[in-house]
């Protein structure tokens, strides 16, 4: 039998019972769509959040104080601000310094309030060193970053983050060369009457960074950047010691080496023998990024899994129908035979209508997947997930759609093909 | 044994002591055929006669390669076919043998010439084949309703349909199992004309029938009694079906039974 005449009849078929194959596509329509949508908005998720960690800054390694692999706590918060001196990322761009990208050391300074130009806003102070556009791979709106000098002096400049200068200055003005003024309460508590006393630093605006929006639902945009050093001595008092150096290395295959040699540099410089007691972690953020995406690399197998799930139900369904088919037909497949349709002809003839049927629910499957993520797509909340559906997806879709048709028409195709000629005539 | 006159290249059809054993039901165990003999030369009309029961519905079975003898041998065309499998004998079936059923078996969801050409879909060449449907239909007369689907055709226009089809491959053989038996008298007729037609052009028709009247339009009759053939004879002056229909004119039922003419009123028709 010609494959064409299989396709011909087999389509027939399923025209003739329009609403039986309607029905019965639905399964294999609603698995294909939800196996689609829901992988698309997984991936999708991934991408986001593969997105909002590499916006930090790419190929960063890390070193925070403190040994978070202790369990002893000996090493604990108590001494942790004190592990980490400028003096080590000196030392690391003076030992490392060809072979990484850059380096920059934070100490947060904590909120304050800042008022400038008679506005009032209250925003994070992040002393860092001039380092911190390129490792953050961050831009200046306006005006440049403070200087080498700047940190060494510990000048009160500062660079203001884009949401943070339109709060205090308004939007679309230019914050460079205004003064903002930090003041912090303290002392006192909240009590009537309390003795309460601010402090107050007055700081030069240098620069303005680029607007870059929230990461996991933080705004990065309200922040107020000093010279690390400032942060240290006229804000927080903890002289030299840093929170986290952050080192960005050559390229995301350098990653790992530069891991090691960070980690050699400070132990050396920390005189500690063993890595294991090491006073300071060091992270890398390939690391990072692998441990998310296994999260949303499980999260979308899951969802797939239940998309599976409702596949599994409509080749039951296939199943099912196509067996009542061949019954219906026993007398079809009599007549065939007796003119001459040998086995594989049967088989053909039911293996491809039962193709056909998870041929097309695939395909609307697919189509009605699309729509489901377009839909996804107008809720606010999802607005900035990157919903993607791939050529691979689709692929597999329909690769998946006609592998059921196979198997769960395989046993009716089988059954028919087996029937005896004279029984079949004979079935009425 | 052949009560027809031998010919130089042998027989279409030998049956030597063919048996065929069905099992009904539990202890229910049915002889349909006990050691059948039976030899078929091309260019005869056979008429295959016998009470229920008599085994010639198994012999046609056997004979178009539905089913398998027990034992004894069947050669078809010079073909041993007890040792064919069942790819095989659908083959056979496909390139030997034309089928017409009582119930014509037509395909429903088909057109007549979707179900003509069925015999080509699973064997023989594709080009050509709607042509080839075509004419068929044409020559069993059925040249205008080509396109009609089986229920918008009447019985005896069913019946030519399965007459187109069952002679589409050229088949070395047509079986057919009481292929008047739903029709009436003139639609019989008109497909006894057909047979006697095509068994003018040389082809070898076997056909099963419970009617003497219809019998007598075949060259020969065979009669089975308890699974063996217990009777051939010639028929010395077959009846012509093309006669009684150009005697009985339009309008008119054709008698079978006297050859004689009557008239029905057109209000009972």
């Amino acid at each position: 039998m010609k494959i064409f005449d299989s396709f011909r009849s087999a389509l027939q078929s399923i025209i003739v019972n329009k609403l039986r194959s309607a029905l019965t596509m639905l399964g294999v329509i609603i698995g294909v769509a939800s196996v689609i949508a829901m992988v698309a908005v997984g991936n999708g998720a991934s991408i986001q959040v593969q997105q909002q960690v590499l916006s930090l800054g790419s190929n960063l390694v890390t070193v925070t104080a403190g040994n978070q692999n202790s369990d002893t706590g000996l090493r604990g918060a108590g001494v942790q601000s004190m592990n980490l001196t400028l003096d080590d990322m000196t030392a690391i761009q003076a030992q490392l310094g060809p072979t990484i990208g850059a380096v920059e050391a934070e100490q947060s300074a904590g909120r304050w309030q800042v008022t400038a130009a008679g506005q009032n806003w209250n925003s994070n102070i992040v002393g860092v060193t001039t380092g911190y556009p390129q490792v953050r791979d961050w831009g200046l709106a306006t005006g440049d970053f403070f200087t080498d000098d700047d940190v060494r002096v510990y000048a009160q400049v500062a660079v203001l983050g884009s949401t943070t200068a339109a709060n205090l200055f308004g939007d679309g003005v230019d914050p460079t060369g205004q003064t903002i003024q930090l003041r912090q309460v303290f002392g006192g508590g909240g009590g009537a009457g309390g003795a309460q006393r601010a402090r107050i630093v007055n700081f030069k605006v240098v620069g303005m960074l680029d607007a870059k929006g929230t990461t996991f639902g933080f705004s990065r945009d309200d922040q107020i950047l000093v010279p690390t050093t400032t942060a240290q001595r006229v804000l927080t008092g903890r002289t030299n010691s840093v929170n986290t150096i952050i080192v960005k290395a050559a390229s995301s295959d350098e990653m790992a080496n530069t891991t090691a040699d960070v980690t050699d540099v400070l132990l050396q410089r920390h005189k500690i023998s063993d890595p294991a007691s090491a006073d300071f972690t060091v992270t890398n953020q390939n690391d990072t990024l692998a441990a998310l995406n296994q999260v949303t690399g499980t999260f979308t197998i899951l969802l797939a899994a239940i998309g599976g799930i409702s596949l599994l139900v409509g080749g039951i369904g296939i199943m099912n129908i196509m067996l009542v088919s061949v019954n219906e037909r026993t007398r079809e497949i009599g007549i065939r035979k007796a003119v001459g349709a040998r086995r594989r002809d049967i088989l053909t003839q039911f293996l491809i209508e039962a193709i056909g049927l998870t041929g097309i629910g695939g395909i609307l499957g697919i189509l009605l997947g699309w729509g489901i993520t377009v839909v996804v797509k107008q809720i606010p909340a999802a607005a900035n997930i990157p919903i993607a559906i791939t050529a691979g997806t689709v692929a597999i879709a329909v690769g998946v759609s006609v592998a059921i048709g196979v198997v769960f028409g395989l046993y009716p195709a089988m059954r028919a093909a087996r029937l005896h000629p004279i029984q079949a005539l004979r079935y009425e | 044994m052949s009560a027809a006159a031998p010919s130089t290249s042998g027989p279409v059809i030998r049956l030597r002591g063919v048996t065929k054993t069905y099992r009904m039901g539990k202890d229910n165990i049915v002889q349909a055929l006990r050691g059948a003999d039976l030899d078929v030369y091309p260019g005869e009309f056979v008429a295959l006669m016998g009470p229920s029961g008599s085994g010639k519905s198994t012999m046609m079975n056997i004979l178009g390669c539905l089913d398998v003898p027990d034992s004894g041998s069947y050669v078809l065309a010079g073909e041993q076919v007890r040792q064919l499998n069942d790819d095989q004998l659908a083959a056979i079936r496909n390139r030997h043998i034309g089928f017409v059923f009582q119930t014509f078996n037509l395909l429903p969801r088909l057109n007549a010439i979707e179900n003509v050409e069925l015999p080509l879909v699973y064997g023989g060449s594709a080009r050509g084949r709607t042509q080839r449907a075509k004419d068929a239909l044409a020559a069993v007369g059925l040249g205008e309703r080509m396109h009609h689907k089986p229920t918008e055709l009447s019985g005896g226009q069913q019946q030519r349909v399965a007459i187109a089809r069952a002679l589409l491959n050229d088949p070395s053989i047509v079986l057919a199992d009481e292929p008047t038996g739903n029709l009436d008298s003139r639609s019989s007729a008109e497909i006894l004309s057909i047979f006697q037609r095509l068994n003018d052009l040389g082809k070898t028709v076997v056909m099963v029938t419970h009617e003497p009247d219809v019998a007598e339009h075949c060259k020969r009759i065979v009669r089975m009694r308890d699974g063996v053939v217990s009777g051939d004879e010639l028929v010395p002056q077959p009846r012509r079906a093309e006669d009684e229909l150009r005697n009985a004119g339009a309008g008119q039922s054709v008698d079978l039974h006297s050859g004689t003419i009557t008239h029905v009123p057109a209000a009972a028709r």
